[in-house]
């Protein structure tokens, strides 16, 4: 079957509901899901966040130290180390006034990939590549 | 791309869905989003029934919330849970949920 | 016939949208396809054994039995169900646990895919 490409889609909020985690937490595990496939089939998701889904992935956050969970920021970090395509629709950051360099980066782990601030277009166009859209 | 998308709200997914666009866009109507269908605001119907043709209601969340059949706008047909399966499977290729 | 993989996140008691999961699992297999469920966040709270069955709410066991008898294969996010307190041998038979790849790996032989995410 080869690769199937998925578009995870969120546009919750974090911080209050789980779901907005769990679309990346799930993301994330395409990186063992071979373990559970035939020899040459792959799963890829694209992460995307729209809507009120930018509002929760800014900088500086501190979950672990207010509340003892891991913060949105750091699962963020995490799928820029296991090179995951992220896409924030940047028509909705502009909406709530949040600049692009807010937008956390792991460069100290080491990770090459990057947050990419897209066009709501290009989050359409991943969804129209994408055998399966996921809403979270 | 053929998207079935349910709406399962009555307020909460009209900004993602104003957004959406596919070659051929149904919304399969379940739980509050029946209010869609059935309910005037203001007089006015809900702008979602001008978003596509393709437009369903499931009778089971229309019958428990009290509302009747003959309550739903013309536009949109009324189906059943073995409907909705079909309509996944035969009519569209991808499907979400709002 | 197709693969439908419902990913259900919403939980049994205070949701309606858990409902709506299993009555579509049930028309699915009803019509002769076959039906993967992935339960995650306050959906696992669903896998554990002896609900009881108060007419206020939801009840999920007897459901869940009887869509696993029918062949339905049943999933639960083990991090999340043990997260709520409930350990395996709590759980209903023939619900199995395992991690979020289990479901990527179902969705990755599914024809389609229905996301019904929490809240």
């Amino acid at each position: 079957m080869g690769d199937v490409k998925l578009a995870m889609i969120v546009q919750k909020p974090q911080y209050k509901g789980e779901t907005s985690r769990l679309a990346i937490t799930h993301a994330i595990s395409y990186q063992t899901v071979e373990i559970l496939l035939e020899d040459g089939d792959t799963v890829t998701p694209k992460l995307c966040f729209v809507g009120e889904g930018v509002l929760g992935i800014q900088k500086g956050q501190n979950a672990m130290e207010l509340y003892g969970i891991t913060s949105t920021e750091s699962h963020m970090k995490n799928t820029l180390l296991v090179d995951l395509d992220v896409l924030v629709c940047k028509e909705d950051l502009d909406r709530y006034g949040i600049p692009e360099d807010a937008m956390p980066d792991a460069d100290e782990m080491g990770a090459d990939k990057k947050i990419q601030v897209v066009p709501y277009a290009e989050i359409q166009k991943a969804m129209e590549e994408a055998k399966h859209v996921l809403f979270f | 791309m053929k998207l079935g998308v349910f709406v399962s709200d009555f307020k909460l997914t009209v900004d993602t869905l104003e957004r959406l666009t596919a070659e051929k866009l149904g919304l399969i109507l379940v739980q509050n989003g029946v209010y869609h269908a059935t309910t005037k605001e203001n007089g006015k119907s809900s702008p979602l029934l001008e978003k596509t043709t393709n437009l369903y209601a499931l009778s089971e969340d229309i019958q428990i919330r009290g509302l009747k059949v003959a309550d739903v706008d013309k536009r949109v047909k009324v189906v059943n849970y073995s409907d909705v399966v079909d309509l996944i499977f035969n009519d569209y290729d991808k499907i979400a949920w709002l | 016939m197709g693969i439908l993989t419902i990913g259900c996140y919403p939980g049994l008691v205070g949701n309606m949208s858990y409902d709506f999961c299993l009555k579509l699992a049930d028309a699915a297999v009803g019509k002769g396809h076959k039906v993967n469920i992935w339960f995650s966040g306050n959906a696992t709270g669903s896998i554990k054994s002896h609900q009881k069955h108060l007419k206020d709410y939801s009840t999920g066991e007897k459901h869940l039995q009887a869509l696993i008898a029918k062949g339905v294969e049943i999933c639960t996010c083990e991090a999340c169900t043990v997260a709520r307190g409930i350990q395996k041998t709590e759980g209903i038979e023939g619900v199995q646990w395992n991690a979020m790849h289990w479901y990527l790996a179902k969705v990755h032989a599914s024809d389609r895919v229905l996301l019904i995410g929490g809240e």
